[in-house]
């Protein structure tokens, strides 16, 4: 009974309840003795090192026993579990206790109050759910033999519902749920070999198979977190049959096959077609999702990612016709928590818990996961596009538009960064990440001493200089580390990028040295008479636009994250909006032009040399190229444009959404924290701390802040909210003047021309009488609302 | 890992009562609860715990009004090891509000957290909320807290804006935090500058 004799150092100590934690033995005499079910008495079996994992993982054949009732009565056998009734001892150690008082072990923590049950209670209890009328739940060969499962002669009607019902577990087990609490909730999933019926234990065995396979893309990838996957479930069970990746699809296909054969005997084949489509879908998402793991020894990338886009092709025009025939199958009874009438038993798993309170499950109905899967499949083409995407510029955007499109499915994240790596390293071959970098800085602003056809790239002092760089941004990891952060859920995002954007400082500061020693060695060249190489290396700024660029970027979206995670009060947004209107926006169209600039002397200096060389009488491969050239070089010379008037759209609206809320706020629209806590010096030091590790950016004091806002909150209500306006206004220019916008720049210009209506009614004295926050609806952008008056 | 399962408060009701941000600024109080009465605010009274029948009460206000279940030893966790950190309000003798904290090092801070507060239906917006924060926070202060923590449910607007008048800020989003899979958020009050940065031990 330790604890309860020596309650020494806890203030706390318990009536007369016994603490589950206290002393275990205890608990399982009081239990005991007041005579509940033997189940709940579980726990006593690990005295000695009692834990809360112990007690709900429970699931040994121990715990079988006690399940069949027969065993049950044995439980209370002396000496078989050996139990000492210490009743007495415990009731004459409570009557120590005063009221109130707590025994408490020193394990006993906060997890263990929180994970403790209180039996008979409804909200905590799964054992209320059953009434005592209820069987146990059957297991797979309890079912067989009374007959609840069949195993052969299985209806296509019937096929169709498990089939379903399966997929419909698949996708909830996608969606963070236990593998237990939904797939293995299927009785067949346990023992298909059993299975007499072919197309139903091949099904079965695919999904097991596709069980591992999925599994393993996600602990590759690495981007899951407890919310998103639960990676560990039953693997006893899934153990029990093995593995035979590599010859699902033969399988699935011979069933195919035969049951295809069996149609054309049928005067009425639909309901076996549609067994036979679901059989083939599921060989294609399992033949795509399978080569994604075979990918790594594949030939080339193009190869491997082309078959897999195959497969997709295939399972998604399978879709529909699944969709369109789910209510051929048997459908799951109203009301009840079965996916389907036959093959599963939702509560088998219910011991076999996590040590807190179960989660309540809810399986996704039919339309709704099938409809997941052909979302997923979108998303799985999408992500092969990736391979295109060669340097890091072009990825790292993909990368960032596919979490906001693709953020919320694990499997889907989990597939791109497998895609991307593996074609990485198809592509680049050994140090392929060091390579990857260096050639996308080549892309990024092509400095000659990248350039293989450029001679100063064969200068060997240049090519240490470099050598160092570039191992020192892979051992540093900061690029890499943005690409797969962008893998993360968008929640997680957040605070990876904090970290992050700290990195940046010494790689920054790397970076800059190295443009230094070029500039230095241009200094040498020169006076050796070499200049060729001189020019070439003269003001090179290259890696550190290339490092800041990425950077700011970082900055911006940690910033605006926080929008879409509603993380601001309404009374945040101003300072937050002021940042990338006053700096961060500006740094990123400078950083952009810039790079554009060397891009642009670059290129004239090549096209003067060039000249040089024919009029010199050069060979005629110049003579053939030279009328070519100036015609690329005009389209590549502003590669960026796009992306900057992007930018100059974002700071417009950047600048509008600070002056309204400065507007709004001198107006008394704007609820403001009235507390003595609050403190908006520290508010602000907190929202802009990642920024303060950096050198460049240099850190902006609240005290500039303060200033800043102060001046620009002077003029009259009625004046600041005209400014507001004309900046909605400037947005609404900038992004009408785009090309061929997509559907984000059509919603931010939506915003825009709202918010300047917004502002110039506000402007003109309307609706002074009645001062009410407006609501800020993110619904069109996460960037950005769209501002409302009531 | 353990903050994760640290009060999990869900509400049921109240969060679907306002749909927006926008009120009026200059809000309307509890005016049913003013009419039947006497025609003013009626006499709340602060108190923090002193003995065991008071834990039914608590346990009876919160479970009333919080969707996540707790069990006894919760309550008991909190409120025997930081009794000084659980204040009551009442209206005469009965119980219309509660918080219930800790006050803890934490990875080299002292952090405070709140674990539950709940004020009874009847008696909302009434500042009974505010008041028992404030009380809460003041003692924490005292017990040279550097930062107070808790977390909310993303769609609890009424908490919210009570913390964000307080000076919260929200640090986190924390995904399918509670067991009924909705997001929930961390919010925090920094009340001091921080000395050093902490490493998220979260
Ligand atoms: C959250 C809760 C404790 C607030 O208690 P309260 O005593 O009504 O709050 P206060 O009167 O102190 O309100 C303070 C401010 O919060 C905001 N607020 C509170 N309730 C609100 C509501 N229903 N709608 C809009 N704003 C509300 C207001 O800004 C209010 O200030 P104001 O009245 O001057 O406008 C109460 O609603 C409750 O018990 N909810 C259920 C449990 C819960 O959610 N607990 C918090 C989990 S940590």
């Amino acid at each position: 009974m330790k604890g309860v004799g020596e309650p020494t150092d806890f203030q706390a100590a318990a009536a007369a309840t016994a603490t589950a934690a206290a002393a275990a033995t205890a608990g399982c005499a009081a239990a005991k003795a007041h005579g509940e079910t033997p189940a709940d008495v579980e726990n006593c079996e690990t005295d000695q090192d009692w834990n809360v994992g112990n007690c709900g993982f429970m699931d040994t054949d121990w715990q079988q026993k006690i399940r069949s009732n027969s065993a049950a009565e044995d439980i209370t056998q002396f000496p078989l579990y050996a139990w000492v009734n210490v009743t007495k001892d415990f009731h004459n150690a409570c009557s120590e206790l005063v009221p109130g008082e707590l025994a408490q072990d020193m394990l006993f923590g906060l997890f263990e109050a929180m994970s403790a049950i209180e039996i008979m209670d409804p909200k905590m209890d799964v054992g209320m759910g059953f009434d005592k009328y209820d069987l146990p739940p059957p297991s797979f060969e309890a079912a067989v033999t009374m007959g609840a499962i069949k195993l052969d002669d299985l209806t296509s009607a019937e096929l169709i519902g498990i089939f379903d019902a399966l997929f419909a577990c698949v996708v909830s087990w996608l969606e963070g749920n236990s593998m237990d609490q939904v797939l293995f909730t299927c009785l067949y999933l346990h023992a298909p070999s059993k299975i007499k019926d072919k197309a139903l234990r091949v099904f079965c065995t695919s999904v097991r198979n596709l069980i591992v396979i999925i599994k393993n893309i996600i602990v590759t990838a690495g981007v899951n977190e407890e919310e998103d996957f639960q990676l560990y479930g039953n693997s006893a069970l899934l153990a029990a049959e093995k593995a035979q990746p590599s010859a699902i699809t033969g399988l699935l296909k011979e069933v195919e096959d035969e049951l295809v054969r069996k149609c054309k005997q049928l005067t009425a084949p639909e309901d076996l077609m549609a067994v036979v489509h679901r059989l083939r879908f599921m060989r294609h998402l399992y033949q795509a999702i399978y080569q994604v793991e075979l990918l790594s020894v594949a030939e080339s990338a193009e190869e491997g990612v082309n078959e897999i886009y195959k497969s997709l092709n295939v399972a998604a025009e399978l879709l529909p016709l699944i969709r369109r025939t789910i209510d051929r199958g048997t459908q799951p009874v109203e009301g009840s928590d079965t996916p389907n009438p036959m093959g599963f038993s939702p509560r088998i798993h219910d011991r076999s818990q996590p040590p807190t309170f179960p989660r309540s499950i809810k399986i996704r109905e039919r339309p709704a996961s099938f409809q997941f899967l052909e979302e997923m499949v979108g998303r799985f083409k999408y992500a092969c596009k990736v391979i295109r995407h060669r340097d890091y510029y072009s990825a790292l955007n993909f990368f960032i538009e596919y979490s906001r499109k693709s953020g919320q499915c694990i499997l889907s994240r989990s597939f791109l960064q497998n895609l991307f790596t593996t074609g990485i390293r198809l592509v680049h071959g050994k140090q392929s990440m060091k390579q990857f970098l260096k050639y996308s800085v080549q892309i990024f602003n092509s400095p000659p001493v990248l350039n293989p056809k450029h001679p100063v790239a064969n200068d060997p002092k240049v090519q240490q200089h470099l050598d160092t760089f570039f191992r020192y941004c892979i051992n540093m990891n900061t690029f890499t580390q943005f690409i797969r952060i962008c893998g993360f859920n968008r929640a997680r995002q957040r605070d990876k990028l904090a970290r992050l954007i700290e990195n940046f400082d010494t790689i920054q500061v790397d970076a800059a040295r190295l443009d230094s020693l070029m500039n230095l060695m241009a200094n040498e060249r020169a006076l050796e008479g070499n200049e060729l190489h001189a020019t070439a290396l003269k003001h090179s700024t290259h890696f550190s636009t290339w490092v800041l660029y990425n950077c700011f970027r970082a900055m911006l979206i940690f910033l605006m994250s926080g929008f879409e995670l509603e993380l601001y009060a309404v009374h945040e947004f101003l300072y937050i909006y002021w940042y990338p209107y006053e700096f961060l926006v500006g740094f990123l169209v400078s950083a952009l032009t810039r790079t554009e600039n060397i891009l642009l002397a670059q290129e004239e200096y090549a096209e003067h040399q060039s000249k040089i060389q024919v009029n010199g009488g050069g060979g005629g491969a110049g003579k053939n190229r030279k009328p070519a050239k100036p015609k690329k070089n005009k389209k590549q010379q502003r590669p960026y444009r796009q992306e900057i008037v992007y930018y100059h759209a974002l700071l417009s609206l950047c600048g509008g959404m600070y002056k309204a809320m400065g507007a709004l706020t001198k107006d008394g629209r704007i609820r403001l924290p009235t507390s003595k806590f609050d403190n908006e010096e520290i508010r602000y030091n907190r929202r802009f701390s990642p920024f303060v590790p950096l050198t460049s950016p240099p850190p902006v004091s609240y005290a500039e802040f303060k200033n800043i806002r102060d001046h620009m909150m002077r003029p009259s209500v009625e004046e600041l909210y005209a400014f507001a306006a004309k900046h909605f206004d400037q947005a609404r220019n900038v992004l009408e003047s785009m090309q061929n916008p997509e559907q984000e720049m059509l919603d931010l210009l939506q915003i825009a021309r709202t918010n300047f209506v917004v502002m110039n009614v506000l402007a003109q004295g309307h609706q002074k009488g009645l001062k009410r926050q407006p609501e800020f609806d993110f619904s069109r952008h996460s960037y950005f609302p769209i501002i409302k008056l009531k | 890992m353990t903050e994760r399962i640290e009060a999990k408060i869900s509400v049921e009701d109240e969060k679907a009562s306002i749909d927006s941000e926008s009120e009026i600024i200059e809000s309307s109080k509890n005016d049913e609860l003013m009419k039947e009465g006497t025609q003013s605010i009626p006499q709340i009274d602060y108190s923090d715990f002193r003995e065991e029948s008071q834990l039914l009460s608590v346990k009876g206000l919160i479970d009333r009004e919080l969707s996540e279940p707790y069990s006894i030893y919760t309550y008991r966790y909190f409120i025997y090891t930081w009794p000084h950190l659980c204040f009551f309000a009442r209206h005469g003798d009965k119980y219309v509000g509660v918080i219930v904290c800790k006050l803890e090092p934490h990875g080299g801070l002292k952090r405070g957290y709140i674990a539950m507060l709940a004020v009874d239906g009847a008696y909302r917006r009434l500042k009974i909320g505010t008041t028992l924060t404030e009380k809460a926070i003041d003692t924490m202060v005292l017990g040279e807290a550097d930062e107070i923590v808790l977390e909310t449910e993303l769609t609890n607007r009424p908490a919210l804006r009570l913390y964000d008048s307080l000076g919260f800020i929200r640090e986190k989003r924390l995904k399918r935090y509670y067991l009924n899979g909705a997001d929930a958020l961390r919010l925090k009050l920094f009340l001091k500058e921080p000395i050093y940065e902490e490493e998220d031990v979260d």
